[in-house]
C-alpha cells in the first residue's frame, strides 16, 4: 500500500508556477528526506499534501484514497469534505517555526486537537499526552507555557502535539532550521526515534548528515521538479545530476 | 453642600451614565466579534455588510444615531403603519450606544485577530481543526490581552459620550449637575461632576491594567 501518492502535481501562485509536475509515491514505514535550494517548492509540496494550499493540477492519494484532484485550479470531482478532512488528519505536520499555541500550557497544546476534533475523553487525552511528552522527554514541563521553553523543547512539544492525533504519516518542514546549533541534536534524536518505530515520514531538511543516516530515500528538488532521487548513498554521495552536485557543494 | 435630594439625583444620574456605558461595552464586544469576523470572512455578502455597518456608525455623529433611534424611528413607524409608537429613552440609549460601540470594537477586534501570527491558523488546520474551532479555541483567545487596553479606552470614551443622552430626555450625571448649577447659580456642581467622572475613569483604568497583566501570564 502506498501511504502517499502524488500524480503530476502542479501549483501556481498567480503567474508563478512553483511546482511543475511532481510525481512521488511513499510507502508505509518509509522515511523520505527532501532537500533542495530555497524557493524550489519543498514547503509548498508538503503544504499541498494536507491542503493548507490547494494544488492547481494533479491528483493526490492518501492511503490509496483520492483526496484531491484538480485541473486549472478547478476541482475535477467533488470529493466529500468529511473524507478529505479524515484523510488530511492522517498527516501530521511539524513546522519550522514550531507554531505552538502560546496561550495553552504544554499539555493543553498536546490535548486540544484530540479533545475538540476527535472529541475523545479528557482523561484518555491526558494520559496519551503524558505518554507522548515522556517519549519526547518533556513530562516535567507539562504545565509550563511554551514561551518558557527553549526552541528545541518547543519543537519536541510540537512533535508530540502532532502525534497526539495519531497520524499515519508525519511531515516535517525544516524542523531544526530555526534552532540554535546546540539544540538541533535533541530534535533530530526524537525524529530518529520515530523513524525507528516505523513511522512513515516526509522530511524537508538541510541536515545532510541526518538524511544520510535515517532516510530510506532522498529527493533533490530543484525549480519545482524532482531533479534526482534515490538512496542516500546515490543522491548524497554519488549524485548524477549536475544541479544536485552543485547544491551539495554549496551546503557542505 | 449637597442636600439629600440633590445627592440622590446625582447618584441616579451617575447610575444612568454607568448603565449606558456598561450595556454598550458588553453588547459592543459581543456584536463586535461578529462584525469583525464578517470583515475577515471570505464571503462577499458578510464582508460587504460588515463594511457598511462600520462605515455608517463610524462616519456619522453619535448624536445623529441617537436621534434616528429616538425621534426618527417612531415617525417612520407612524408613516408606515399609521399607528403611534414611542421609544423608551433608556432603551433608545442602550441601543444607540451599543450599535455605535459595536462598530468601533469591531475594528479593534479585527486588528487584534489580524495581528495573530498566521502560523497559528495553519497549525490548527494541520491538526484537523475547522475554521470555527481554530478561531474560537486558538485565535480569539490570544487576542484577549491585546484587546484589554483598547476596550478600556472605548469604555472611557463611552462613559463621557453618555452625556449626549441629555438630548433625549434622560438625566445623566452631567445633565443632573448642570440643572443644579443653573438653578442655584453655583459652579460647585461642575466640580462634583468632574470628580465623579475622574473617579470612574480612574477605576476603569486600574481594573483594565490589572486585567491586562493577568491575561498576559503566558507571555513570560
Ligand atoms: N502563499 C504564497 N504566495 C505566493 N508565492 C508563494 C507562496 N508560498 C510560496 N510562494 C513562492 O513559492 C516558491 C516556493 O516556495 P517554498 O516555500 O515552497 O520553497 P522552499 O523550497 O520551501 O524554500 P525554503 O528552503 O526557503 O523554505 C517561492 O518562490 C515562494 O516565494
Ligand atoms: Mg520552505
Amino acid at each position: 500500500m502506498s501511504m502517499v501518492k502524488l500524480v503530476n502535481i502542479r501549483k501556481s501562485f498567480g503567474d508563478l508556477e512553483v511546482l511543475k509536475g511532481v510525481n512521488l509515491e511513499v510507502s508505509q514505514g518509509e522515511v523520505v528526506c527532501i532537500i533542495g535550494a530555497s524557493g524550489s517548492g519543498k514547503s509548498t509540496l508538503l503544504r499541498c499534501l494536507n491542503q493548507l494550499e490547494r494544488i492547481s493540477d494533479g491528483e493526490i492519494y492518501i492511503e490509496d484514497v483520492l483526496s484531491d484532484k484538480r485541473a486549472n485550479n478547478k476541482d475535477l470531482m467533488k470529493i466529500d469534505p468529511v473524507t478529505v478532512q479524515s484523510l488530511c488528519a492522517d498527516l501530521g505536520m511539524v513546522f519550522q517555526s514550531f507554531n505552538l499555541f502560546p496561550h495553552l500550557t504544554v499539555i493543553d497544546n498536546v490535548t486540544i486537537a484530540p479533545l475538540i476534533v476527535k472529541k475523545i475523553d479528557k482523561k484518555i487525552a491526558e494520559t496519551r499526552a503524558l505518554d507522548l511528552l515522556s517519549m519526547v522527554g518533556l513530562s516535567e514541563k507539562k504545565d509550563e507555557y511554551p514561551s518558557r521553553l527553549s526552541g528545541g523543547q518547543q519543537q519536541r512539544v510540537a512533535i508530540a502535539r502532532a502525534l497526539a492525533m495519531d497520524p499515519k504519516i508525519m511531515m516535517f518542514d525544516e524542523p531544526t532550521s530555526a534552532l540554535d546549533p546546540e539544540l538541533v541534536g535533541e530534535v533530530l534524536a526524537t525524529m530518529r526515534q520515530l523513524a525507528e518505530k516505523g513511522m512513515t515520514m516526509l522530511i524537508v531538511t538541510h541536515e545532510i548528515g541526518f538524511a544520510r543516516e535515517v532516510a530510506d530515500r532522498v529527493i533533490f528538488m530543484d525549480a519545482g521538479v524532482i531533479c534526482e532521487e534515490g538512496s542516500p548513498e546515490e543522491v548524497l554521495l554519488n549524485p548524477k545530476e549536475e544541479r544536485t552536485k552543485s547544491f551539495l557543494n554549496k551546503i557542505l | 453642600m449637597l442636600n439629600e435630594i440633590q445627592l440622590w439625583a446625582i447618584v441616579n444620574g451617575t447610575i444612568v451614565t454607568l448603565e449606558i456605558a456598561i450595556v454598550a461595552i458588553i453588547f459592543g464586544a459581543i456584536f463586535g466579534v461578529v462584525v469583525a469576523l464578517g470583515r475577515l470572512s471570505k464571503s462577499k455578502v458578510a464582508n460587504t455588510l460588515s463594511w457598511f455597518y462600520i462605515w455608517f456608525f463610524r462616519g456619522t455623529p453619535m448624536l445623529l444615531q441617537l436621534f434616528i433611534i429616538y425621534y426618527a424611528i417612531p415617525i417612520i413607524y407612524l408613516d408606515a403603519t399609521g399607528s403611534t409608537f414611542t421609544v423608551n429613552p433608556m432603551i433608545a440609549a442602550f441601543v444607540a450606544f451599543s450599535l455605535n460601540a459595536t462598530a468601533y470594537l469591531a475594528e479593534i477586534i479585527r486588528a487584534a485577530i489580524e495581528s495573530i501570527d498566521g502560523g497559528q491558523m495553519e497549525a490548527s488546520k494541520a491538526l484537523g481543526m475547522s475554521y470555527r474551532q481554530a478561531m474560537t479555541k486558538i485565535i480569539i483567545p490570544q487576542t484577549y490581552k491585546r484587546l484589554v487596553a483598547p476596550m478600556g479606552n472605548e469604555l472611557i470614551m463611552l462613559l463621557k459620550d453618555t452625556s449626549l443622552v441629555s438630548t433625549i430626555a434622560l438625566f445623566d450625571l452631567l445633565r443632573t449637575t448642570k440643572t443644579m448649577a443653573s438653578a442655584t447659580g453655583s459652579w460647585i456642581y461642575y466640580i462634583y461632576a468632574a470628580a465623579i467622572y475622574l473617579f470612574l475613569t480612574t477605576i476603569i483604568q486600574v481594573v483594565f491594567d490589572k486585567m491586562e497583566k493577568k491575561l498576559g501570564i503566558y507571555e513570560r
